[in-house]
């Protein structure tokens, strides 16, 4: 009885020690948080309740007055195509793209590493120096894009990639996709190595053929980083905001306005910081349901014992 | 674990295992395999080579044609850039900028991060949520407010105020340093723990000497991760350092490449001073980079 009682306030004192050892290490992390990281986005969701100029002492409270004025700005839901399209193409070509690569890689093939280094290089480039080199590829007189046209006998094709209002876009999302690839390859590596060798065997064995095996084997095994990637790629999708910036900035004309670029314009050029900062939390709000959906379904697959698994 | 021990293991998808009769018989789908990695690889390429080349080519060859690849070799418009062009001086201030913000968030991370994933105290959870917040916000939704409180905190045009924005809110932050760091601790036994509690380890010690050393390479890979992250970052040095005092490589090639003269043998210098480091890292510790994401993407 003694020593159970002993155990027991040793254990609490355990506890006690732990839960001090606890807050002294999260404390230091949380104050830098909480001061450059919560204060600001609280300050968002009240800038955005305002039509505050960035240069008056107090900003004026307007209510939703922002909200109303971003549903019936056409530039808005220009924008906001945009992001859509963005969403969509460079969330799936990339997935579908390195999802070939990786597994083609995967199969066996020499030189694994060097294939790993190179296509993860561009991922890692900064977003200045793959607009500056991408700008180049589109140069219109010297570009590599054009002349690439010119050597196939493409060449009526060439144009100003990225001066023109229907090209710009998907000139720059290419920028972005062939950034973005090298990451989902390592990933789907990554992912690859968990798969069951013995269920392929077995498919094999039962007469499937490669892609068989790959569609309903392999895939399976690897939904939940599927799952993780699309989630990343598309909240990438949504606040994208770097490439676009550095390589048009929205133009020509607005041809290539997202809603980071218009938010950012109105906040600093046109000095709508209330306006901007609207629009700014409007881009985290679209994109939270797709994390919270996608969340989800990965925690669902994660009880049903396919890996994986939420935090 | 490594890449290299699964893939060189026997073929999974292709039904041929490589023998020596396949390997002097190279059949149809090897060929169309081959072909599309190395059209692949090559397009992954080609950006980087072609930095490469503009930097290294003749100024005066540059100005006439400017991006034929590998015409001609001269340091001549690195110099210029480094010396002429102020690049060095772009180049300590992104020094300053990555470094300190790369040593806190790992040191702050590794803390927060083992304290999330072992100790127990109250609000824990909560707390963790909180901070997996800065995963789901885009920098973004908070850049505006950020400049005016910088402005009002006197930190504005200071390194002191762009190192802790990278750290507490940039992508490669505090966030994601935790979830990283609080995924690698809580994987390890629960055994080693109760051990040195049973030596008579102070709470402190089994942190320290216990745990600490068992995610030195996981730690090892969210450096290079984070380092990368804030020497790439462009918009924290474009918004809070506008002095020019400061200027960093990211934000002096963005004035310097939408400024009045397009000359592309100087902008190439400077893209290639800016990349050096990363490629070099990226060379240095590529396996440790890639297994830190690994483990912290494929386990969700």
């Amino acid at each position: 009885m003694s020593t159970a009682t002993a155990t027991r306030s040793v254990l609490a004192q355990t506890r006690r020690e732990q839960g001090r050892l606890g807050v002294l290490l999260v404390a230091p992390a949380l104050a830098l948080f909480g001061v450059f990281f919560l204060f600001p986005l609280a300050s968002a969701v009240f800038f955005a309740l305002t039509s505050w100029n960035g240069s008056t002492p107090t900003a004026p409270f307007v209510g939703l007055a922002n909200v109303r004025e971003m549903l019936g700005d056409p530039a808005v839901w220009h924008a906001l195509g945009n992001n859509l399209q963005w969403v969509l193409v460079g969330t799936a070509a990339p997935l579908l793209i390195g999802l070939l690569l990786a597994v083609l890689i995967w199969s066996g093939v020499r030189g694994v590493l060097a294939y790993r280094l190179i296509f993860f290089l561009p991922f890692l480039m900064p977003p200045i120096a793959i607009g500056i080199v991408w700008g180049w590829i589109y140069d219109p007189v010297n570009g590599w894009a054009n002349r690439l046209l010119e050597a196939v006998g493409l060449g009526e094709l060439a144009r100003g990639w990225l001066g023109e209002t229907g090209t710009a876009l998907w000139a720059v999302l290419l920028a972005a996709v062939w950034s973005y690839t090298g990451f989902v390859v390592v990933i789907f590596l990554a992912a690859l190595q968990n798969v069951d060798l013995e269920l392929v065997d077995a498919a094999r064995i039962d007469g499937a053929n490669a892609v068989q095996r790959l569609w309903h084997v392999i895939l399976p095994q690897i939904v939940p980083t599927f799952i993780t990637v699309t989630t990343v790629t598309l909240v990438g999708g949504f606040s994208v905001f770097d490439i676009v910036f550095i390589m048009t900035g929205g133009g020509p004309g607005n041809a290539t306005a997202v809603l980071g670029t218009y938010a950012y314009e109105n906040a600093f050029n046109f000095s709508r910081v209330g306006y901007g900062t609207a629009l700014a939390l409007l881009i985290t709000v679209l994109s939270l349901p797709f994390v919270v959906a996608l969340n989800r379904v990965q925690r669902r697959l994660a009880l049903r014992g396919m890996g994986g698994g939420a935090p | 674990m490594t890449a290299t021990a699964t893939v060189e293991r026997r073929s999974p998808v292709n039904d041929r295992v490589p023998d020596r009769r396949s390997s002097r018989h190279v059949s149809g789908s090897q060929i169309a395999k081959y072909g599309v990695l190395l059209v692949a690889a090559f397009m992954a390429l080609f950006p980087v080579l072609l930095i490469a080349s503009t930097a290294l080519r003749d100024p005066a060859e540059v100005r006439v044609d400017p991006f034929a690849l590998f015409t001609s070799f001269t340091l001549e418009s690195l110099q210029r850039a480094w010396t002429v062009g102020g690049f060095s001086a772009y180049f300590l201030n992104s020094v300053l900028l990555a470094v300190p913000s790369t040593v806190l968030t790992v040191v702050l991370s590794t803390g927060a991060g083992y304290a999330f994933a072992r100790c127990r105290f109250r609000g824990r959870n909560l707390l963790f949520y909180v901070t997996t917040l800065g995963l789901l916000v885009p920098f973004f939704a908070l850049m505006i407010p950020l400049y005016f409180q910088l402005l009002q905190m006197g930190l504005l045009d200071t390194l002191v105020g762009a190192v802790l924005v990278l750290t507490a809110s940039g992508a490669g932050g505090l966030s994601f340093g935790i979830f990283l760091m609080r995924s690698f601790f809580i994987d390890l036994p629960v055994e080693l723990e109760q051990a040195a509690r049973v030596d008579g380890c102070s709470e402190w010690m089994i942190f320290r000497r216990v745990m600490l050393p068992l995610v030195r390479s996981g730690a090892a890979a969210l450096s290079v991760f984070t380092f990368l992250q804030n020497w790439n970052n462009f918009l924290v040095p474009l918004l809070y350092l506008p002095g020019g005092e400061y200027r960093a490589l990211p934000s002096a090639l963005y004035l310097f490449a939408s400024g009045r003269t397009m000359e592309v043998g100087a902008v190439a210098a400077g893209v290639f001073i800016t990349i050096l480091p990363v490629i070099a890292v990226f060379v240095v510790a590529q396996r440790q980079l890639i297994r830190g994401f690994m483990s912290g993407a494929v386990k969700g």
